[in-house]
């Protein structure tokens, strides 16, 4: 073969592989998006809860008012969890676990209070206080819809940035795996109720 | 001895009939009494999709027609004001029990409302279950949120649920909506022109007539210039040499009497034709028919309707009694 096949040959070769390479970028930014907007929906309805969380427990002072120990958990893990945000850019496993640790703390001490609240029958006929139920399960609902809607986006990331060509390309552009949201550890034991 | 136990043989074959036979009429039973089935998200009638008008699913037949009737009605005028898709469903028992995950499955398979605004709404009460929720889309969070959701629950359908009244649970529920989303201008309605299949329906239907119109226009004319042509020489045209009218006023109708000779070869033709004086408007009436057939889509004012799309994310309240 004449030298000047064998550089248009290489040529060719280069050139699809650029517009290969090109097109699995786009796409890779594209499913990084994604995953960045879900994530923001989650933040969104884990903020919401946050500050559903003051009005409750003003409510329920005023009702149980001896019952400070769980109100003051409550309030704290919500300051705690309130402290961690997590980057889009920086959505990788650990990080990811880290928030959802925080999270699930504040969803055990609502859980225990909560839980307390049923020893209180003139709590449970307030209708301000039904209300404010309603929009706190209104809210964990959300939350869980949210997650899910994430899941789906990471795990559509996550399977192109894996698989083979593409993780040369994504090693090469910086795409790192992302987290996903687990079953929370201690969901499966309920919170017990003590008369 | 034979004869015995030829006897006890009948006897013993004739108890098992009986026997079977007692156990089919107690199967049948069983089936009967189970026949109110669980529904799932997936085997739940829908009738809007057959007919748009009909937003409420009652395969059980727990509420009566004139609830259903009522309920249709202000669904309605609320998809046609502020464009909020309603799936209403009241059957005895769902699957799983819970009518969060139902009526969030629902949303899910169906995409309920449209998917600019996302203002569908879902209400599902299970009898037996003692369930109920009502779901909001993305877009109807705002007008009825979680709290005011719970606040129409507890005031207008938990009092009557816990009688047995589901017709009155229901209106009382769909009322006290309906009053919330028409004070909220935020929501657009829908008309009949913003659905894609409405508008090309339309255009192929217009472009159809008047190709149609076309067709027999120049079907006419060409018959005209056809007929002009001399019936012998085939060449040249035939010309009206003479002609005289005479009128008929007892039927109400003026004969023509023409007569026509072709130029070149001196053929004559003469042609009778009688005009209707009195109604001239025959054509009128049959464009009209026409018409009406071609706007009385599938079974008249109500034809299927279409889901648009819309997305759930978990709003509205919900519980059970």
């Amino acid at each position: 073969m004449k030298k000047s096949t064998i550089y248009l040959i290489i040529a060719a070769v280069v050139v699809l592989f650029g517009f290969y390479g090109c097109k699995q970028y786009n796409s890779m930014v594209s499913q990084d998006e994604d995953v960045s907007r879900a994530w923001s929906d989650v933040e969104t309805q884990y903020q919401r809860r946050a500050d559903l969380i003051p009005n409750l427990v003003n409510t329920v002072k005023g009702y149980a008012a001896h019952e400070s120990e769980t109100l003051q958990a409550v309030v704290e893990a919500r300051t705690k969890a309130t402290q961690i945000t997590v980057d889009p850019e920086n959505l990788t496993p650990e990080k990811l676990a880290e928030y959802q640790a925080a999270q699930g703390e504040v969803s055990q001490a609502l859980g225990r209070l909560l839980a307390i609240t049923e020893n209180y029958p003139d709590l449970k006929a307030n209708e301000q206080f039904s209300e404010l139920q309603a929009q706190l399960e209104g809210t964990e609902n959300r939350i869980a819809e949210s997650r899910r809607l994430f899941n789906e986006a990471a795990q559509q990331y996550n399977v192109t940035v894996r698989s083979f060509p593409n993780n040369i390309f994504a090693n090469l552009f910086g795409f790192g795996v992302k987290g996903n949201f687990k079953a929370d550890a201690g969901a499966e034991k309920a919170p017990t109720v003590e008369f | 001895m034979r004869t015995f136990l030829s006897c006890l043989k009948t006897l013993i074959s004739s108890t098992r009939l009986v026997a079977l036979v007692l156990m089919m009429c107690v199967a049948h039973i069983y089936a009967l009494t189970a026949l109110a089935a669980t529904y799932t998200p997936d085997n739940l009638p829908i009738p809007y999709l057959q007919d748009k008008t009909q937003y409420v699913s009652n395969p059980d037949g727990i509420l009566s027609q004139a609830t259903v009737d009522s309920l249709n009605l202000w669904l309605g005028q609320m998809e046609a004001s502020h464009g909020v898709q309603t799936v209403l469903a009241v059957v005895e028992r769902i699957e799983g029990g819970e009518a969060y995950d139902f009526s969030m499955a629902l949303g899910r398979k169906y995409g309920i409302g449209s998917k600019e605004q996302n203002s569908g709404l879902i209400i599902v009460l299970a009898t037996e279950d003692r369930a109920y929720y009502i779901l909001t889309g993305r877009g109807l969070e705002g007008t009825l949120p979680d709290a005011i959701c719970k606040r129409i629950e507890n005031r207008q359908m938990l009092p009557s649920l816990r009688e047995g009244e589901w017709d009155e649970a229901m209106l009382n529920t769909v009322r006290a909506i309906t009053q919330y989303v028409d004070g909220d201008d935020s929501l657009v309605g829908s008309s009949d022109f913003d659905d894609d299949d409405d508008i090309a329906a339309l255009i192929a239907f217009v472009v159809c007539m008047f190709l149609g119109l076309g067709l027999i226009v120049f079907g006419i004319w060409y018959d005209n210039y056809k007929k002009s042509y001399c019936p012998s020489c085939h060449q040249h045209k035939m010309k009206k040499i003479s002609g005289y009218t005479t009128k008929n006023s007892l039927l109400g109708i003026r004969s023509h009497h023409d007569t026509y000779r072709c130029t070149h070869c001196f053929f004559t033709k003469e042609i009778h034709w009688d005009e209707n004086l009195n109604s001239g408007s025959g054509g009128a009436a049959a464009g009209g028919a026409l018409g009406g057939s071609f706007f009385g889509r599938g079974g008249g004012f109500g034809g299927g309707g279409h889901f648009g799309g819309g997305s759930f994310g978990g709003g509205g309240a919900g519980g059970h009694f």
